[in-house]
Formats: C-alpha cells, structure tokens, sequence
C-alpha cells in the first residue's frame, strides 16, 4: 500500500466521504483510510491505496474530487519537504529521462508566480527530463496549506502551516458538472436537481453500465439523464403526467436527445407510489429520486378529498364534453411518501441494490433517529446540505443481500415513538410565518 | 411504452379479481421501432426478471416477433439480440392496455402510459 493525498472540491463537504466509499465500492478498489483524519475544514485527505492505477480508477468518476497524488512529504514547511524529498529513492531514479512539469499550488491563499518559481527552483535536485508543459511524462506537484482564516474576514497567515509533496496520478470528472449544467439544458422545471448533485447520487447508487435505474418521482427526469450517463438504462415515473411530456417540443424524451442518451432513458410510466401499478419481482438495480416534500410542488397522491362532490360508481376516464377526466389527487404527507418510498424500494431492488434519496428536515430538530430505517435495508450515508433554516439530506441505503444482517432495525413508522421526526410537517414549518429570518430558497426539489 | 415495462405492469384496481390482473392487454396499438444500446450484460441480467410467456404471447400478438417457446437457458450473443430488440426497441405510441381481469383501460398516448386511477377504484 502506499500513501495518496486526495484533493477534494472544497464544497459539499458531507458528501465527499460518502462518494469516495461508494466509488471504492463501485471500482472495487482496496482502500484504506483512518476516518478520525477526514476534516470538512479543508479540502485533503491521505488515504492507502495498492497502485497508481486503483488511484486512478478511484477518481476517475469523481464528482468532488480533483486530483489524486502519490504522496512523499506531508511536512509543515517546505525546508522538511525538501529534505524528505531528497532523502526518497523513489524520487530520484525513475524520472531522470523524463519530461515533467511542475505544479505548485495554495489552499487559503494566493502565492504569487515569482514566488512559486522560487519554491520550485529549491527542488532543481530532482533528476528529470525536459519541462514539457502539456502532457509531460510526470508531474510533481506541491501544495501548501494556509487554513481557512481567509473565509472569516482575515487574512491568511504569511506562512503555509503545511506543505504537501508528490507526484500527480489522476484527476476527478468535475467538467460533467459543466457538461450537464441546468443552465444548457433544454428541458427544465421547478424542481431539476442541479448537475452536480444529480452526479453525486449517481455514484452514491452505485451506477454503472448495464445498471437498471427507476426514478419514482420523476418530474422533468434531472436523474434518469446522469445515471443514462454512466451507462445506466433508465425508468421514470411520475403522478404528473404534464411534467414527463413536456411542452412545445421540450421533455424528458427532449433531454435524453440533447446529451445523446435516447439509447439508455427508456420509458416513463404515470403513476402513483402509493397505488402503483409495477408487478411482484426484484427489478431495478438501483432507485434515484427526490421526493416530492411540498415547497414548490406540492406532493399528492390518488385519493378522495374530503369535500370531494364526485358521485360514487365508475368514472369514464373521459368526460361528457369530450375532456380527459384526471383522477382525483389528496395532498401527501412526507412521513408517508417515505414509508411509501422506502416499502417499494424493498420490494423492487435487487439485493445489493441501492435506494438513494432526499429527506428534508428542519435544522434545529433534525436528530439521527428521524432517518427511517427499514430492516432490509443498510444505511450507506446521510450527507447534510444547509439552507439555514432548513436543510436536507442525501441518504444511501443498500438492500441486504441473503443472510446479510442490518446493524440496527428500526421500525419507519409510528412504533411508540414520542417525537414527531424532523421532516414530519415539514411544507407547514417551512411556510410558517416568523420561523427565522426568511427561509433560504431551496435550489431544486424533485429532479 | 417498451416491451419491457409492458412486461412489468399490471391491473392495480383494488376490486380486480386476484390472478387476472396481469398481463395487460394490448388493444389498437400503434407501433414504432426505437433504438435503443444493446448491452449484452443488461439483457442477461433482464433475463430472470422478465415473465417470458407474456413477453413471448405480446410479441407474437403485436406481430413483432415469434420468440421461441421456453427462453434459451444458455443464450447466444444472437439471442440476446432478439431479446433486446423485442424488450428495449419496440415501442408502444398509442394504444390501449385493457386487463383481462375487471377489464379496465389504461392510455398509452404519445408511448406513455397512463396507469393512474379513479378513487374509487384504489
């Protein structure tokens, strides 16, 4: 094994745990790391891995990461970086012919060229090759580390605190976040998930080519697009059939033609969670989705209202001046979407297979007990992304395979629990007046 | 709509009679032929999941294709072919789906289906 230094996108910070793992688990790369050394407060991580090429392989899909480097020195001033160097054999022998380039770089502060050069020229004893800027053989790279004083109205320290040294082994994917950026889409609605995101979920369901994906909420298909991407053959469903066709020529079919996928987002089905129409049998590989929680679409399901005025007996789904007569929706507490959610998702994954969704909460009364648990399920992550009042919360559970046993069952619902869960109500906190200063807007709700 | 999901939908109305809610019959349809990817794993692993007979019987009916009577146990790379361009290519525009059961009628327009239903059937 040896040493690797991730660089992580420094944003997002709960879910680059969670996506490293799942792509560890995606790659099947043996990685190592002590948890206790992750910090949100920057954006490296050492970690262990067997070979450059499991590091490649482990960034090679990566939404947050940025780069992979074989670590030498982790020192906390570029005089021990340049004695740990100089005392690496490592170093020394393989890149004597060959061309390289070196990268010199900063968290937390900005270093000027002229200083750069000069912390580069201090490593003129390495034996290499030509300086080749564009594709050289080999790429060493330095980094400092000025910590985050800069974010809080200081300014940074004079001196790294830590200096880091290495070769570059491999980048993350981060220009897919450009590629698929809602902004160039052709389709959208009010709850698209924003690329970035969409990319992540991907990952954290495990989806690869020939992957059998369904989105249950599907809204304008935000998902059925990034897991078509990886190679996923996708399903969507949702009770809003106006969302799946679209309009003037714009749908999810629209979509899938714009980034090329038309051979991988298969179909799309209306219909309800609650009364769904899927036959018996363990389908879908993996379940992507958003669920509907009620800011800007608000969740319903079949049902009857209560001042409902439709006379008992059959309805001819066609009404008597010739219109389509749509059934009948009541509004549909969250509570219940996910004990609906996650009941189908057990029925429907194969083993192995993983259910990945967004559970809303209010910040203040969120505790690790309002995240359902369901006996057949692992909990895999639950990444936290704050509006303020608000947040929510990307969770990743994995369905047991035979004679797998869940650390911990809990029943989803109701069981003498004395506290209503955080996302329990969660449309009447959020528009309740005075709850704070204005709630933060939240970017997207249902993909 | 595909064949695929065709193969995986039934009757949900609550007073369906057990046992005939599945396959939906397919009534009036308008027929397009799709691309979609073949990938040889996804059809392997689609296998186990389909219900063959149904896939087998609405091809036939459709006129889409005669798949043999039992699904190969060892499939070649042609059959898998077969397969992917029954389940994954041939899609459903219009038409409607009619359960044989307590004969309800779900739209297929513009090749999505409509599965939705009235309260008082759920």
């Amino acid at each position: 094994m040896f040493r690797y230094l991730i660089i992580f996108a420094h944003f997002h910070m709960a879910f680059r745990l969670p996506e490293l793992d799942s792509l560890a688990a995606l790659e099947q790369v043996n990685l190592v790391y002590d948890k206790d050394a992750y910090s949100d407060d920057h954006p490296f991580f050492i970690v262990q891995l067997p070979s450059d090429e499991d590091a490649r392989k482990l960034a090679r899909r990566s939404i947050l990461i940025k780069d992979v480097i074989r670590l030498y020195a982790d020192e906390p001033t570029l005089e021990r970086v340049l004695e740990t160097a100089r005392n690496t054999p490592d170093l020394i022998g393989p890149y004597a012919n060959s061309s390289f380039r070196f990268d010199c770089r900063a968290f937390g502060s900005t270093v000027e060229h002229a200083d750069q050069v000069a912390r580069i020229e201090q490593f003129a004893f390495l034996p290499a090759g030509d300086v080749r800027l564009k594709n050289p053989d080999v790429i060493f790279f330095y980094m400092e580390d000025y910590g985050t004083l800069h974010t809080r109205g200081h300014l940074p320290p004079a001196e790294p605190f830590r200096c880091m040294f290495g070769v570059w082994v491999g980048s993350g994917d981060r220009q897919l976040v450009n590629k698929y950026d809602l902004k160039k889409r052709g389709y959208l609605g009010t709850t698209s998930m924003d690329a970035e995101l969409s990319l992540v979920m991907a990952n954290q369901a495990l989806v690869r080519a020939g992957s059998f994906v369904l989105d249950p909420f599907v809204g304008t298909g935000s998902f059925l697009i990034t897991c078509a991407h990886y190679g996923a053959f996708t399903m969507g469903a949702d009770i809003d059939g106006r969302q799946i066709r679209g309009k003037g020529g714009k749908s999810i079919d629209s979509n899938a033609v714009q980034y090329n996928l038309t051979g991988r987002v298969l179909d799309t089905v209306v219909c309800d969670i609650a009364h769904h129409p899927w036959r018996e049998g363990e389908i879908w590989d993996a379940i992507v989705c958003d669920p509907p929680y009620g800011v800007r679409a608000g969740a319903r399901k079949l049902g009857k209202g209560p001042k409902s005025k439709v006379p008992p007996g059959p309805l001819v789904p066609v009404k008597p001046n010739g219109e389509q007569r749509y059934p009948q929706t009541v509004p549909y507490e969250l509570d219940d979407v996910l004990v609906d959610l996650i009941a189908f998702a057990a029925e429907k994954l194969v083993p192995g297979g993983r259910l990945v969704y967004w559970l809303p909460t209010v910040t203040d009364e969120y505790t690790h007990a309002d995240v359902p648990l369901h006996p057949r399920f692992r909990l895999v992550a639950n990444s936290n992304q704050v509006f303020g009042t608000w947040c929510r919360r990307l969770i990743t559970m994995e369905k047991l395979r035979e004679g797998e046993q869940a650390e911990e069952v809990v029943a989803i619902k109701g069981e003498g629990e004395a506290q209503a869960p955080a996302h329990a109500k969660f449309r009447e906190v959020y528009f309740a007046p005075g709850r704070g200063s204005q709630p933060s807007t939240p970017p997207s709700e249902r993909a | 709509m595909r064949l695929i999901t065709h193969n995986m939908l039934q009757c949900h109305v609550k007073a369906c009679p057990p046992g005939q809610s599945y396959p939906l019959q397919i009534r009036n349809a308008e027929l397009e032929a799709l691309d979609a990817e073949f990938n040889a794993d996804f059809v392997r692993r689609l296998i186990p999941k389909l219900d063959w007979k149904v896939l087998r019987s609405t091809a036939f009916e459709l006129g889409v294709a005669q798949l043999p009577e039992e699904c190969p146990a060892e499939p070649t790379e042609d059959d898998l072919q077969m397969i992917h361009k029954v389940a994954l290519q041939t899609r459903v525009k219009e038409a409607e789906m009619v359960c044989s059961g307590c004969g309800h009628v779900y739209p297929i327009k513009d090749g999505v289906p409509n599965m939705l239903l009235q309260d008082h059937e759920i």
